[in-house]
């Protein structure tokens, strides 16, 4: 059971994609706990809140789930400006789909707010043997533009709470504001990184 | 969101009300034809003001009595010769704005006056009033200088054009001074006229003229220019959103700043937005979607899919209605969920428009094709779920009642209602859990409503019964093993029906899987149990309060819940206990019924039901006690000794409280029987509030429980301090034949004793201790009893220890030594009795005896020894001598005499010793005092004093021994034993370490 939580903080998400990479069927499972076989296409998009608790502190996200249809694109940015998060979700069976994701990554990074916290899912782990992109060169994709990646299935619940869980994780993080001593400051800190001296007055 | 889940039942909020062809409303002739372009309602008088704009360029103002349904034509005017695009009502100014061939026109609400052309802007293709949120937006249309702002990147300029003066086309405007303002309503409204974007204050003062160019409209105007293609537009708060075919941009009114809020798709339809007023927010279509964005542009839930690309947008309090060709469409704004389709108009009728007064509740909803206009009234809440119900669909109805609760859209009281009746409903289709649940959540209803399912009228509470038929969908209530019998009876004749091939509203679950009435019966009565039981907590009148324990004891005992029935009768409730009383008699239920009496002060009742069970359990008549065999009842399915004990237990529960002494006498004597802990707890209660009488009591208990009649002596005279010489000496005797009893028995069971019962006569050696001390502790503390009937009873027993006891109360202190020195022999004690007789003569003569004890006994030479040795003091050297026996031995005679002599020198060195040790003392004392006063103290200038708080500086100052310093004036006035930090050390002394004397 959640402890009382003594801070809730509301988070914008959002989700973009390619056309049935599982955008709709992650949001679903995350907050509903279902799969359908059969989702439909969504079209504008769709909107959905969920809370997860990290510790005693608690995230609201507002979920966004767009639709992949290219007709749809130019309403994406209205969903993803200030959005606190975005996951862009590829499909691993389908290599357009991880090409498409990387477009929506260009398209944030050059587009959305910097702070944004992106996260990459390669859905449809379950089918390993009609995999076509490989982790590796996802891995390494991620890495190089600052994102943070998991395969994922929505059939399987395989990593969808972990990466809202992960996702709600970072947005504290960063929520947390800078150590900021009120008291008095007792000496002056070279602005490099001479600490380690500094911090040890019998040497 | 599933999109299976936007599709719902088909409901019915709306409900066609009537057709008309306008033109013959109008009264054309069908030779020129009469087109509906644009329509509008106004519902804020009776009867509702229907404008309707036609190709033409005519203005026709119908007037509406949708109760009637009766509609006539009020007016027609021309306003262009070119199709009326829009017509927008102007409520705060109580105008008409309608936008014809590029050109805006002003006209009052009737028609009545000329139509104004506000002639200064032209080429307009889109123009809206402003949806404030309360407040006023100021926009500074008089300050004098040219505003230039950037408007972001598309480039646009704020242009700040007019300060409230002249436009270029030559209007004058009446300057509206700052006095006048105070009076006027006014209006905004933007308006898109080829590359610009024109806000419009309109004014109406109470003081301008009728006959000013703009029929009393004063305008004040504001720009934004570069704003191009402008297809539609809303204004909410400081927002102006605009639609063109590129996409939606938001103008922010006040600055100027412009936003995109998201492009059009290539080849999708041209924009069109809708203000929904309700949530202050705006519906952007693109293609068959609506997008919701608030008052800063940002998306608000889910879009709405319409199943097709809609022509026509209006909102209706939750809902908002879309229609194309002759189809309109009814979604739930927060769902996104279809509720409603129907067909005003064929297929292929040409453009269709639909309007509402939103403004209003908007209730009434007009829906047009070129040459029919329909009107349609919204089916109030209520009459939707009715309808339901009445078809029932408890499953659509129990849906559409939630949705409406979270839109707030019925009356508390209506849902308590519909709750009400839906429970009804479901209780006659044998849903019990179903129809309590729904009981439960109505406020309104009344526990008494479902007292005649419990008990066949007419009954004690029949004219209670509210008369609340609810919408009479359900039959008048039956008790609720009819309404099961009924219920069967309807289900069978389901199956039989469904196996003829015809179709019937019978319950598929029980269809396919058919309970058994017993079943049904258990469950009908477990769920009003449940109600009931729940009712409890409310604040009921009396009389419902007592039919709501009643019949939920009638429904407890029904199911043979014995600990539910107990647990209610003995907690606090309001049964009736005629109405229970030979129901629970006749089924065996004596220990609920008891339980019930007590509860309602009938103690005397309960307590015969209680000894009745206690005989029956001790008879063994519980076992072929044929009701009970027959019906299994716990009551008596206990093992009989804890049976009986239990009774006994609640009968002593009731006997403690009461002070009713026949009662307690009556049912003591079984009780007691029983336990005769019980007996001495009821005698001894203080729970009573008057003392029973103590002398009845006493002659009832029974002689031969003597335990009871200590115990009850003992309470009255150690508890209630009962200071009655009679009881004194009651008691006294009591224990004292006790205590011989005991010692007999003792004394006897030893003649006897093998070595197997060692065991038991230690037992009842010990009890004879306890009895024995508790004699002699009594004797000790009492001085209220009469001792000599006392030693009159112990006079020839063994009780030596009590005899001395009773000798001492009597003050025969010779006897007394002689007890404790020759019988018990017993030094100490006779040493004791001489120190509490306090004259040397007593040790003298503890001496005599000793030394000559008489009836032949030998003199206690080394008791006299030891006499002489611990208070050799007291007695004088002399007579000791004098005493002495001439044949006593040479050898003890003279120990006896050094004895003496030995203690008298021992007691002088002791005192000696002690007077030196306290010399010491009190030197170590003065030592630690000096000590104490030549401490130093350290005064400086921020020195004070711990009373005044003045500076100390040179003057004279005192240090309390808790170091508090004080000035002079202070020490003087709070002398020395209290210092300035209120310490007294009189009450209070301070000891520091090494002050202590140690040695
Ligand atoms: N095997 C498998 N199938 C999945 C998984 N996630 C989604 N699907 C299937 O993929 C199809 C598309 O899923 P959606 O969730 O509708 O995809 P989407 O990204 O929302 O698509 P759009 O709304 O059109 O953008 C559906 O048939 C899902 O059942 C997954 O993890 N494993
Ligand atoms: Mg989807």
């Amino acid at each position: 059971m959640a402890m009382p939580s003594n801070k809730i903080k509301n988070a914008k998400l959002v989700l973009l994609g390619d056309v049935g990479t599982g955008k709709s069927s992650l949001v679903l499972r995350f907050v509903k706990g279902q799969f359908i076989e059969f989702q439909e296409s969504t079209i504008g998009a769709a909107f959905f809140s969920q809370t997860v608790s990290v510790n005693d502190e608690s995230v609201k996200f507002e979920i966004w789930d767009t639709a992949g249809q290219e007709r749809y694109h130019s309403l994406a940015p209205m969903y993803y400006r200030g959005a606190a998060a975005a996951i862009i979700v590829y499909d691993m069976t389908n290599p357009a789909s991880f090409s498409r994701a990387k477009k929506w990554v260009q398209e944030l990074q050059a587009q959305g707010n910097p702070n944004t916290i992106m996260a990459l899912a390669g859905n449809k782990a379950d089918m390993l043997e009609a995999r076509k992109v490989t982790a590796e060169a996802t891995k390494t994709y991620a890495q190089e533009n600052g994102l943070f990646f998991m395969e994922t299935s929505a059939k399987t619940a395989l990593n969808v709470n972990d990466i809202f869980y992960e996702i709600a994780k970072r947005l504290l993080l960063q929520a947390q504001p800078a150590p900021n001593p009120s008291g008095m400051i007792l000496m002056d800190r070279p602005a490099d990184g001479t600490e380690t001296r500094a911090s040890s007055c019998c040497s | 969101m599933e999109a299976s889940s936007r599709r719902s039942g088909d409901r019915t909020v709306l409900e066609p009300l009537m057709e008309i062809n306008p033109a013959e409303i109008a009264g054309v002739s069908p030779a020129t034809p009469l087109s509906v372009r644009s329509v509008a309602l106004s519902s804020v008088s009776h009867p509702i003001l229907v404008f309707i704009g036609t190709g033409g360029g005519k203005l026709l103002l119908l007037s509406l009595d949708p109760s009637s349904k009766s509609i006539e034509l009020l007016r027609s005017v021309s306003v262009s010769n070119r199709p009326i695009d829009s017509i927008e009502i102007l409520m705060e100014i109580d105008r008409i704005l309608v936008l014809s061939d590029g050109f805006l026109f002003l006209i009052d609400r009737l028609l009545l006056q000329p139509v104004r052309k506000l002639g200064f802007i032209k080429d307009v293709t889109a123009a809206t009033r402003r949806v404030g949120f309360g407040d006023s937006l100021n926009l500074d249309f008089s300050g004098d200088g040219l505003l230039k702002a950037d408007v972001s990147s598309a480039g646009q300029r704020l242009l700040k054009k007019l300060g409230g003066g002249i436009r270029a086309n030559g209007v004058k405007q009446p300057r509206v001074s700052e006095s006048q303002r105070g009076k006027e309503s006014n209006c905004l409204i933007a308006v898109a006229a080829l590359k610009r974007l024109v806000l419009i204050e309109l004014l109406v003062t109470a003081s301008s003229d009728v006959d000013s160019d703009y029929g009393g409209v004063s305008v004040l105007l504001k720009e934004i220019q570069g704003v191009e293609g402008v297809k539609t537009m809303t204004w909410i708060g400081d927002s102006i959103i605009v639609g063109s075919l590129d996409g939606y941009i938001l103008f922010s009114a006040s600055t100027g700043k412009c936003t995109p809020i998201f492009s059009l798709p290539e080849s999708s339809g041209p924009p069109k937005s809708r203000t929904l007023l309700k949530s202050k927010e705006v519906l952007l279509l693109v293609d068959n979607v609506g997008v919701v964005v608030n008052d800063v542009g940002q998306p608000v839930g889910g879009s709405l899919v319409f199943q097709y690309v809609p022509e026509s947008i209006a909102e209706m309090s939750s809902y908002v209605i879309v229609a194309r060709d002759g189809k309109m469409e009814l979604y739930r704004r927060k769902t996104g969920t279809c509720i409603q389709s129907l067909n005003f108009a064929k297929s292929g009728s040409g453009p269709c428009v639909v309007a509402n007064d939103e403004q209003q509740s908007g209730e009434v909803v007009l829906v047009a094709t070129s040459h029919k206009v329909t009107f349609l009234c919204k089916v109030s809440a209520e009459e939707q779920i009715k309808g339901l119900l009445r078809k029932k669909n408890f499953k659509e109805a129990i849906c559409l009642l939630e949705e409406m609760e979270s839109e707030d859209e019925i009356t508390e009281e209506m849902l308590s209602f519909i709750h009400a009746q839906l429970g009804f409903l479901l209780l006659f289709d044998l849903h019990f859990e179903d129809a309590v649940n729904h009981f439960l959540l109505s406020k309104s209803m009344q526990p008494s409503e479902l007292f005649p399912f419990i008990m066949r009228d007419p009954n004690r509470w029949s004219h209670l019964v509210p008369r609340n038929r609810y919408w009479g969908l359900h039959p008048p209530p039956v008790p609720l093993e009819d309404v099961v019998d009924d219920g069967l009876i309807a289900i069978q004749r389901g199956m039989f029906l469904r196996k003829a091939g015809v179709d019937t509203s019978a319950d598929e679950d029980f269809l396919s899987n058919l309970p058994s009435k017993a079943e049904l019966l258990e469950s009908g009565i477990t769920n009003i149990i449940r109600y009931l039981h729940v009712s409890r907590n409310k604040d009921l009148s009396p009389p419902i309060r007592e039919g709501v324990d009643t019949l939920l004891m009638f429904l407890y005992r029904a199911l043979n819940h014995v600990d539910d029935m107990e647990q209610l009768a003995s907690s606090e409730n309001s049964c009736v206990v005629e109405e229970l009383e030979s129901l629970l008699g006749d089924s065996g239920h004596l220990r609920t019924l008891a339980f019930l009496y007590a509860s309602k002060g009938m103690s005397s009742k309960a307590l015969s039901i209680w000894h009745i069970l206690a005989r029956n359990y001790s008879t063994g008549l519980w076992k072929d006690n044929p009701i009970s065999a027959e019906r299994d009842l716990p009551d008596v399915s206990v093992d009989p000794i804890t049976g009986q004990k239990a009774a006994a237990i609640e009968a002593s529960k009731l006997l403690e409280e009461s002070a009713d002494q026949d009662l307690v006498l009556e049912h003591l004597g079984w009780i007691a029987d029983i336990d005769q802990d019980l007996a001495v707890m009821i005698l001894t209660s203080e729970k009573r509030v008057n003392q029973l009488p103590l002398e009845e009591v006493l002659n009832a208990i029974d002689p031969k429980k003597v335990e009871i009649q200590q115990r009850y002596l003992q309470w009255l005279i150690e508890d209630q301090d009962s200071d009655d010489i009679h009881f004194h000496t009651l008691y006294a005797l009591s224990l004292a034949k006790s205590a011989i009893e005991a010692i007999e028995s003792t004394s006897g069971s030893t003649n006897f004793k093998a070595d197997n019962e060692r065991n038991v006569s230690d037992v009842v050696s010990g009890s004879e201790n306890s009895i024995r001390e508790k004699l002699q502790v009594f004797l000790q503390a009492s001085d209220l009893y009469d001792p000599e009937e006392v030693l009159d009873l112990i006079g020839r027993s063994e009780l030596w220890l009590e005899k001395a006891i009773l000798c001492k109360k009597m003050g025969q202190e010779t006897l007394v030594l002689q007890i404790l020195a020759l019988k018990l022999e017993d030094c100490e004690a006779a040493e004791q009795y001489c120190a509490e007789i306090g004259r040397d003569d007593a040790y003298m003569q503890l001496l005599d005896m000793y030394l000559d004890p008489q009836n032949g006994k030998a003199p206690m030479l080394n008791a006299a020894v030891r006499l002489l040795h611990n208070h050799g003091e007291s007695l004088d050297p002399l007579q000791v001598l004098e005493k002495l026996s001439p044949d006593m031995p040479l050898q003890l005679a003279s120990n006896t005499i050094l004895r003496m002599l030995r203690a008298r020198v021992h007691h002088h060195h002791q005192g000696q010793i002690v007077h030196q040790i306290s010399k010491a003392m009190s030197l170590d004392a003065q030592l630690a005092r000096i000590e104490e006063r030549s401490r130093y103290v350290q005064i400086n200038d921020e020195s004070i004093c711990d009373s005044c708080h003045a500076r100390l500086g040179t003057k004279l100052f005192a240090m309390y021994p808790d170091d508090s310093i004080v000035c002079y004036k202070c020490y003087r006035r709070l002398g020395e034993s209290t210092s300035a930090r209120g310490r007294n050390f009189k009450q209070d002394p301070v000891f520091k370490q090494g002050w202590l004397v140690t040695r």
